[in-house]
C-alpha cells in the first residue's frame, strides 16, 4: 500500500518536476543573458494560455493552429516588454533593480487588464468539433500501468519539457549563436568589442524564454483552465528552480525544476498537500543559505 | 463621518509602512516584497496577544473569536515588533551573506507567498482562511479608539496620525543620522564600506530587521482598528502597492512616500465612486501601468531624493570658507608625526598569486617607507592593482606575507586592514553620486557612534556633538583640496576631476597611516592633473605614507620619493626615482626618450 502511494508519488513528482524543469529553463535563459528578475515572464505564459483559448472559441480555429497562435502571442508580448520595457531602461543605464521594478509594474497589470478584457472566469481550452459544437479540445486519456496511472497531458509534459531543455542546452553549447549568449554573459565588454550586438542576442534570448514560457502556459490552459491569475505562481516557480538548480548552467536549472518537483510530491506523503508551496520555499531558503551557488552550481569564481 | 475615518486610517497606515519600506529601499537600495506578510505577522501577533484567554464562562471558542493571552494593546505592539524584527533577520542572513540584491527579491517574494500559505494553513494562530474576529479596539483610560462607532473611529484616526508621525520622524532620523549615511553609501557601491573599515553586514540587516519591525507593529494597530482580519489582507498586492507607493514617490524621499501612499490611498475610494466594482482591477492597472511610466520617464520619482521641501536647514560651518592651508594647518595639529623615510610603513614579502595558470604576481618583494610617496610603475598587467587587492586584504595570496609596522597583516579582513590603519583609492572613483560631497568623505570617519543604533538612541547629545566634529573634519579634508565650496552638492554632479579629489579627500578623512591610490590621474583632464598632483603630495605634508599606482610619467617623476618598478607580476627594480631614472635600460622601457 506505502509502496503503490510512493511508485504513483515519484510518478507525479517527474511530471510536476518535468515541468518545473521547463519554467526553470525559461527563466534561466531570459535570467543568465540579462540578470533581469524577469517577473513579467508571467505575461508570456498567460498570453499563450488566452491566445490559444480565445482563437479556438473565437475565430474557430482548430486545436493546433490555436495552440500556434498562442505561441505567437507569448512570443509578441515577450518581446514588447523587452522593447518597450527594458530597452528603454538599459538606454540610461538604469539599475538592475530599476529593471525590476518595470518587470514588476508590468506583472501587476497585465492580469488585471486580461481580467478586464475577458472576466475573472476560468476558461477551458475548447475547440469546434466537426459537429459544429464547442467541445473538449482533446481526449486526455489516462494509462493504468500497475499501481500507477497518468495521463496524456502528463506524458506530454515530460517528452515536451526534456525535449526543450535538450534543445535549448544544445543550442546554447553547440551552435555559434548560442556562443555568443555565452560571451555576452561572461564578458558583455568583450562581446561587444568582437561584434556581437547585445539587442539581437536579447531579442533571441527573450524569443525564446518567452516561447517556452506560452508552452508551460498552454499546458495549464490543456490541463485545466486560462484565467488571470494563472501565471504568476508558475513563473515563481521557475525563479525558484533557477536559484535551486544553480544559476549560470540551464542544464543545473532544469534539474533543481525536477528536484523541486519531486521533493513536492513526496512530501505530500509525510505533510498535508497544503504544505506544498512552504516546503518548496523552505528548500530554496536552506539551499541560498548553505550553498549559495545553488545545488549543482559552480562556487563563483 | 465613520467612513472618511476610515479612508484616513488607511491611508495613514499605507503611509506607516512605505516610510518604513523607503528606509531599505530608498536608503539601502535593497527592494522587500515580504512587506505585506511582516505586517500581517505583527497582525496576528498583536491579536493573539491582546485577545481574551480560554475562560469557561465566554463562548469564544463557539463563536470563532478565539483566544489568545489577554495582555493589554501596549503589549501587543510590542511583542508585534519583536515577532517581526527577528522573523526578518532570519529571512535577510542568506541575502545579506550573498550581498546581492536580487537574493533578497527572491528570498522576500518565497517569504510572501509561503508566509500567505502558511497564514491559510496554521489555523491555530491565524484562524485559517477565516482569520480572527474580535479583536478589542484601543481603550485608554476608559476612552474607546472602536472604529464601530463615529467618534472612537475619528479618535482612532488621530491615534493613527499619531503613530505615523512618530515613524515618519524615525524614518528621517534614521535617514539622516550616521546610520543612514553607511546605507546610502552600501546602496551605491557594495564593496566600498570594508574599504572604509565598516561592517556592511551588520548595517543591512539591522535596516531589514527595522523595516519589518515597523510593518509589525503598523500591524497591531490595523488589528486593534479593523477587530478581524483573514490571511488576504495581507497578500503579495498589498507588497506590490507599498513598492510602488515608495518608487512613484520617489525612492529615498519621504514627502514623496506620503504623496505616493496618498494617492494610492485615495485611488481605490475615488475608482470606487466613478467605476463600482469594477474599481479593483483598474486600481491595479494603474497603478502598475504607473510603476512602469514612471521608470521609463522619470526613475527618480515624483518628488526624487533631496529635493523636497528643506524642513530643517543645515547651519553652516566655518569649515564652508577655510582656505586650503588653513586647512593644512588645522590637520597637521591632528596628525601624528613621522619620521619620514625612518623605517618602512609597509613591507611586501614574496607575494604571489596566480588565477587558474595565470601569474599575476609572482614573488614580488618590495618596501614602503614612513612618510614617503612612492609610486608602483609598471605596463598594464604587472599585477599593481593585484598587489593592492592583496595589501588590502580583498584578495587572498597564495604565498608571501605583508607586514604593517613589522606586524604581519596577511589575510586579514578589507575592515581590519582598514583598521589597523591602511586605505585605498579605486581607479573607478566610487564615489556614491546620488549623496552630497559632504556625506561621501564624513562616511569614512572613523569612530562614530552615530553608526550605532543603540548610541544614536541613548546618547543622543554625544553622538551629535562627534557628529559636529566629523563635519568639520570632513569639511577640512575638502577644504585642503579645494573642494570645500562644493560640499553639499550631490557628488554625482560634480567633474570626474573633482571626483578623484574627493576620493582623495575621503581617503585621507579615514584617518588611516597608509594611503594606497590606485591611478589618482586616470581620466582626469589635463587640466586638473595639476590639482590631484598637488592633493597628494599634501597627503605626504601631512606624515602620511603613501603608494600610488600611476601610469604618468610627469606625476612620478615630479611627486614620487621612491619607485618600484614592475613587470610581469615581479619587481624588476626598486629605488629612488632619480636612481631608477640614471638607469639606462630602465629609462628607455618605461621613461622613454
Amino acid at each position: 500500500m506505502q509502496f503503490e502511494l510512493l511508485a504513483q508519488l515519484i510518478v507525479s513528482g517527474i511530471v510536476l518536476g518535468s515541468f518545473y524543469a521547463l519554467l526553470g529553463v525559461s527563466f534561466g535563459l531570459v535570467y543568465q543573458t540579462s540578470k533581469i528578475f524577469h517577473l513579467a515572464n508571467a505575461i508570456p505564459f498567460a498570453a499563450a494560455a488566452y491566445g490559444a483559448v480565445w482563437s479556438a472559441s473565437t475565430l474557430r480555429f482548430p486545436l493546433w493552429l490555436a495552440l500556434i497562435f498562442g505561441l505567437l502571442m507569448a512570443v509578441i508580448f515577450g518581446l514588447l516588454i523587452l522593447v518597450l520595457g527594458y530597452f528603454p531602461v538599459m538606454a540610461r543605464n538604469g539599475t538592475l533593480l530599476a529593471l525590476f521594478l518595470v518587470s514588476l509594474g508590468i506583472s501587476v497589470a497585465f492580469p488585471n487588464l486580461l481580467q478586464i478584457v475577458f472576466g475573472t472566469e476560468n476558461i477551458p481550452l475548447k475547440t469546434y468539433g466537426a459537429d459544429g459544437e464547442l467541445g473538449s479540445a482533446f481526449d486526455n486519456n489516462v494509462y493504468t500501468w500497475g499501481f500507477v496511472t497518468i495521463t496524456t497531458i502528463d506524458i506530454l509534459k515530460i517528452v515536451v519539457a526534456w525535449l526543450v531543455v535538450f534543445g535549448v542546452v544544445l543550442f546554447v553549447n553547440r551552435t555559434r549563436f548560442g556562443r555568443s549568449i555565452t560571451a555576452l554573459r561572461t564578458n558583455p565588454t568583450m562581446a561587444a568589442a568582437v561584434g556581437i550586438s547585445t539587442k539581437t542576442v536579447y531579442i533571441v534570448v527573450f524569443a525564446l524564454g518567452s516561447l517556452i514560457a506560452g508552452i508551460a502556459g498552454l499546458f495549464v490552459a490543456a490541463e485545466f483552465v486560462a484565467n488571470p491569475i494563472m501565471a504568476i505562481q508558475w513563473t515563481l516557480i521557475g525563479f525558484i528552480a533557477v536559484f535551486f538548480g544553480g544559476i549560470g548552467s540551464l542544464l543545473a536549472a532544469s534539474v533543481g525544476g525536477l528536484i523541486l518537483g519531486l521533493l513536492s510530491s513526496l512530501s505530500s506523503l509525510y505533510l498535508g498537500v497544503q504544505w506544498t508551496p512552504v516546503v518548496v520555499f523552505g528548500a530554496l531558503f536552506i539551499t541560498l543559505l548553505v550553498r549559495p551557488q545553488g545545488l549543482l552550481g559552480k562556487a563563483a569564481v | 463621518m465613520g467612513y472618511y475615518a476610515q479612508i484616513a486610517i488607511n491611508i495613514l497606515i499605507l503611509i506607516s509602512l512605505s516610510a518604513s519600506l523607503n528606509l531599505l529601499l530608498g536608503y539601502a537600495g535593497r527592494v522587500s516584497m515580504a512587506q505585506a506578510v511582516l505586517f500581517g505577522v505583527g497582525a496576528f501577533t498583536a491579536a493573539r496577544v491582546v485577545l481574551p484567554p480560554p475562560d469557561e464562562t465566554t463562548s469564544n471558542a463557539v463563536s470563532g473569536i478565539g483566544y489568545g493571552l489577554g495582555w493589554p494593546w501596549w503589549a501587543g505592539v510590542i511583542c508585534a515588533i519583536v515577532v517581526t524584527f527577528l522573523a526578518a533577520l532570519v529571512i535577510s542572513l542568506p541575502a545579506v551573506r550573498l550581498v546581492r540584491g536580487e537574493y533578497l527579491i527572491l528570498l522576500t517574494l518565497a517569504f510572501q507567498l509561503g508566509g500567505q500559505q502558511v497564514m491559510t494553513v496554521a489555523t491555530g494562530f491565524t484562524g485559517g482562511p477565516f482569520g480572527v474576529a474580535g479583536v478589542p479596539s484601543i481603550n485608554i483610560g476608559g476612552v474607546s479608539f472602536s472604529t464601530l462607532k463615529d467618534d472612537g473611529a475619528i479618535r482612532m484616526a488621530l491615534l493613527m496620525l499619531v503613530v505615523t508621525i512618530v515613524i515618519l520622524a524615525i524614518a528621517y532620523g534614521l535617514g539622516e543620522s550616521p546610520f543612514g549615511r553607511l546605507l546610502k553609501t552600501l546602496r551605491e557601491h557594495d564593496t566600498l564600506l570594508p574599504a572604509l573599515g565598516k561592517n556592511p553586514i551588520r548595517p543591512e540587516l539591522l535596516i531589514f530587521g527595522i523595516t519589518a519591525g515597523i510593518a509589525g507593529g503598523v500591524g497591531a494597530f490595523f488589528a486593534f482598528s479593523q477587530g478581524a482580519m483573514t490571511p488576504v489582507n495581507f497578500n503579495l498586492d498589498l507588497s506590490i502597492i507599498i513598492i510602488s507607493v515608495v518608487v512613484l514617490g520617489g525612492v529615498g524621499s519621504l514627502q514623496g512616500t506620503i504623496l505616493g501612499a496618498v494617492f494610492l490611498g485615495l485611488l481605490e475610494p475615488v475608482l470606487r465612486v466613478v467605476l463600482g466594482d469594477d474599481a479593483i482591477p483598474w486600481r491595479a492597472v494603474v497603478y502598475g501601468g504607473a510603476l512602469v511610466l514612471m521608470m521609463l520617464l522619470r526613475p527618480a520619482g515624483i518628488i526624487p531624493e533631496g529635493s523636497g521641501i528643506k524642513l530643517f536647514r543645515r547651519k553652516k560651518t566655518p569649515g564652508e570658507v577655510m582656505s586650503s592651508t588653513e586647512a593644512l594647518d588645522r590637520l597637521s595639529r591632528v596628525s601624528a608625526a613621522s619620521v619620514p623615510g625612518a623605517k618602512p610603513a609597509l613591507e611586501v614579502i614574496d607575494l604571489t598569486k596566480a588565477f587558474g595558470g595565470l601569474v599575476a604576481v609572482g614573488g614580488a618583494s618590495f618596501s614602503i617607507p614612513t612618510g614617503e610617496i612612492t609610486a608602483l610603475i609598471g605596463p598594464n598587467g604587472a599585477g599593481k592593482t593585484t598587489i593592492f587587492n592583496m595589501i588590502t586584504g580583498s584578495m587572498k595570496p597564495d604565498s608571501g606575507k605583508v607586514l604593517l609596522n613589522g606586524i604581519d597583516i596577511t589575510g586579514l579582513s578589507p575592515v581590519k586592514v582598514e583598521r589597523d590603519g591602511i586605505a585605498r583609492s579605486f581607479q573607478d572613483v566610487r564615489i556614491c553620486e546620488r549623496i552630497t560631497v559632504l556625506d561621501n568623505v564624513m562616511v569614512a570617519v572613523p569612530h562614530q557612534p552615530g553608526e550605532n543604533l543603540s548610541s544614536l538612541t541613548f546618547r543622543p547629545l554625544y553622538t551629535r556633538q562627534r557628529e559636529r566634529q566629523v563635519r568639520e573634519r570632513a569639511l577640512e579634508c575638502l577644504a585642503l583640496f579645494g573642494v570645500a565650496d562644493k560640499a553639499y552638492v550631490k557628488a554625482g554632479e560634480l567633474s570626474y576631476g573633482d571626483q578623484k579629489l574627493v576620493a582623495i579627500a575621503r581617503l585621507l578623512a579615514t584617518d588611516c597611516d597608509v594611503l594606497l591610490l590606485d591611478e589618482p590621474t586616470s581620466g582626469v583632464d589635463p587640466a586638473n592633473v595639476e590639482g590631484v598632483m598637488q592633493g597628494v603630495s599634501k597627503l605626504r605634508d601631512l606624515g602620511r605614507t603613501v603608494c600610488l599606482v600611476e601610469h604618468s610619467v610627469h606625476f612620478v617623476l615630479q611627486l614620487a620619493d621612491r619607485a618600484v618598478f614592475l613587470d610581469q607580476g615581479i619587481v624588476i627594480d626598486q629605488g629612488t626615482v632619480q636612481e631608477l631614472i640614471d638607469k639606462q635600460e630602465l629609462a628607455d622601457l618605461y621613461f622613454g626618450s
